[in-house]
């Protein structure tokens, strides 16, 4: 990577807004280059000062209040309607998360020998799409870091969950950041790990079945896929690694995840 | 009462974002009672276009109105814009001037920066607020700015490179004016 393009994208890195390949690399090179390093620097100096509130203005009270009377019909109806009405979104959620939920349950119920391999088949192209997807330049890492302590934290009030978030970078497969996917329209937790040039998406997710190490290697659009339950989490890796080393990977999940 | 039905949801869903609305008119127009007015008129066109809006992100949404706002506004009020484009093509490269250092931008204060600010054009001042201030990823500036989402980094890097190097001529002049005859 050249100088010029790094101060651009240095950009991207500070922002949390590069693919993981293109991350990698600026990273890499502003830590060689001391002329980056520095640019670097002052570019994340000046962000901390600019986010101080004293910067951003604050709308007038009163201006508020001409915008809200300017807006018809509703201006009698907000005071208490306002609280109502947000309560009457959450029936409807649940309208939607019931049926599912029981679906879920029936096909937990049905599926052990007949349904399973089938639902695992969509899963596993669902979770090969958000590998994929994640290696494009349109989305990244929502947390980039190689700490467990600060990418663990990070999905608190974001899942209803806590994933287990390790770093084996000891093992060869460093942890380099985490992000939010949804995979059977759900929220999961996404944990980026690196080993060598590729790159392995572990999708995690709550499970209602205690099984542990039920797990099945599969290949998928030329990704492996691998699958298995831990701690009562579902969990998804996806790789471009040969089968041998991402079950070496799924080891090291099954055995300290 | 269908009126009513698009009335409220204009309330949830833009009137949370007045400080954002007011934070950019305030950085772009740089005047507290231009801002209010261009504020005002931003929500009433909210008001008018809000059947357009196709879901989305509704700050971006209301962003890119207040912003087409603020520049007629401007337009009108004190002439042409500044020569960004021009600017924009004589600066393609990322830098080629003095290197930065982080000393000099902590030693900047607020009246520094809020100077600088001001001083840079609009597209690189509102590229600044609406990411550094008002901490809108990139997919909403591009939506906000209507430009392509390419554009945001290599903008928002022309930005910062000429804010920071502002800053740090201001602290070198106010290093020299200190020093003792």
């Amino acid at each position: 990577m050249t100088c010029d393009d790094a101060r651009v994208l240095m950009h991207g890195h500070l922002d949390g807004e590069l693919d993981l390949v293109d991350d990698l690399e600026v990273q890499r090179h502003i830590e060689e280059c001391p002329r980056c390093v520095s640019e670097y620097a002052a570019l994340r100096a000046m962000r901390t000062r600019l986010k101080d509130d004293a910067f951003r203005f604050e709308a007038p009270a009163a201006l508020k209040e001409k915008i809200r009377r300017a807006i018809p019909a509703s201006t009698t109806a907000r005071a208490n309607g306002y609280q109502s009405r947000r309560g009457a979104w959450v029936p409807r959620a649940v309208r939607f998360a019931v049926p599912m939920a029981i679906g879920a349950m029936l096909a937990l119920i049905i599926a052990p020998r007949t349904i399973a391999p089938a639902l695992n088949q969509q899963l596993a192209s669902e979770v090969v799409a958000s590998h994929v997807r994640s290696l494009m330049a349109t989305h990244l890492m929502d947390v980039a870091s190689t700490d467990q302590h600060t990418v663990k934290p990070w999905f608190n009030g974001k899942l209803d969950f806590s994933p287990p978030v390790n770093d084996f970078a000891k093992d060869g497969f460093p942890l380099v950041g985490g992000r939010l996917d949804y995979i059977e329209g759900r929220p999961v937790a996404a944990l980026v790990y690196q080993h060598g040039k590729h790159v392995i998406n572990v999708f995690m997710w709550p499970t209602a079945g205690t099984a542990t190490g039920a797990e099945r290697i599969e290949t998928e659009h030329g990704y492996n896929v691998e699958q298995l339950t831990v701690a009562g989490m579902n969990c998804w890796m996806v790789s471009d690694l040969n089968q041998l080393e991402l079950d070496n990977f799924a080891n090291l999940i099954r055995t300290k995840g | 009462m269908p009126d009513e039905t698009k009335a409220v949801d204009f309330d949830r869903t833009f009137l949370p974002h007045m400080d954002a609305a007011y934070n950019l008119a305030r950085w772009l127009v740089r005047d507290e009672h231009d801002a209010q007015d261009v504020v005002q008129e931003a929500y009433l066109r909210a008001l008018r276009f809000a059947g357009g809006f196709r879901g989305g992100d509704p700050r971006a949404w209301i962003l890119a109105i207040v912003r087409n706002t603020a520049f007629t506004w401007l337009k009108r009020n004190r002439g042409p814009a500044s020569p960004t484009e021009f600017d924009e093509q004589m600066h393609s490269a990322a830098g080629e001037e003095s290197g930065l250092e982080a000393d000099a931008v902590r030693k900047a204060d607020g009246a520094m920066i809020r100077a600088a600010l001001e001083e840079l054009t609009d597209d690189f001042r509102e590229v600044i607020v609406m990411r550094d201030i008002e901490g809108l990823s990139y997919k909403e500036i591009a939506d906000a700015a209507d430009v392509p989402i390419g554009t945001v980094m290599s903008r928002l890097a022309r930005a910062r490179g000429k804010l920071a190097r502002s800053l740090q001529e201001r602290i070198g002049k106010d290093r020299i004016a200190k020093e003792p005859a």
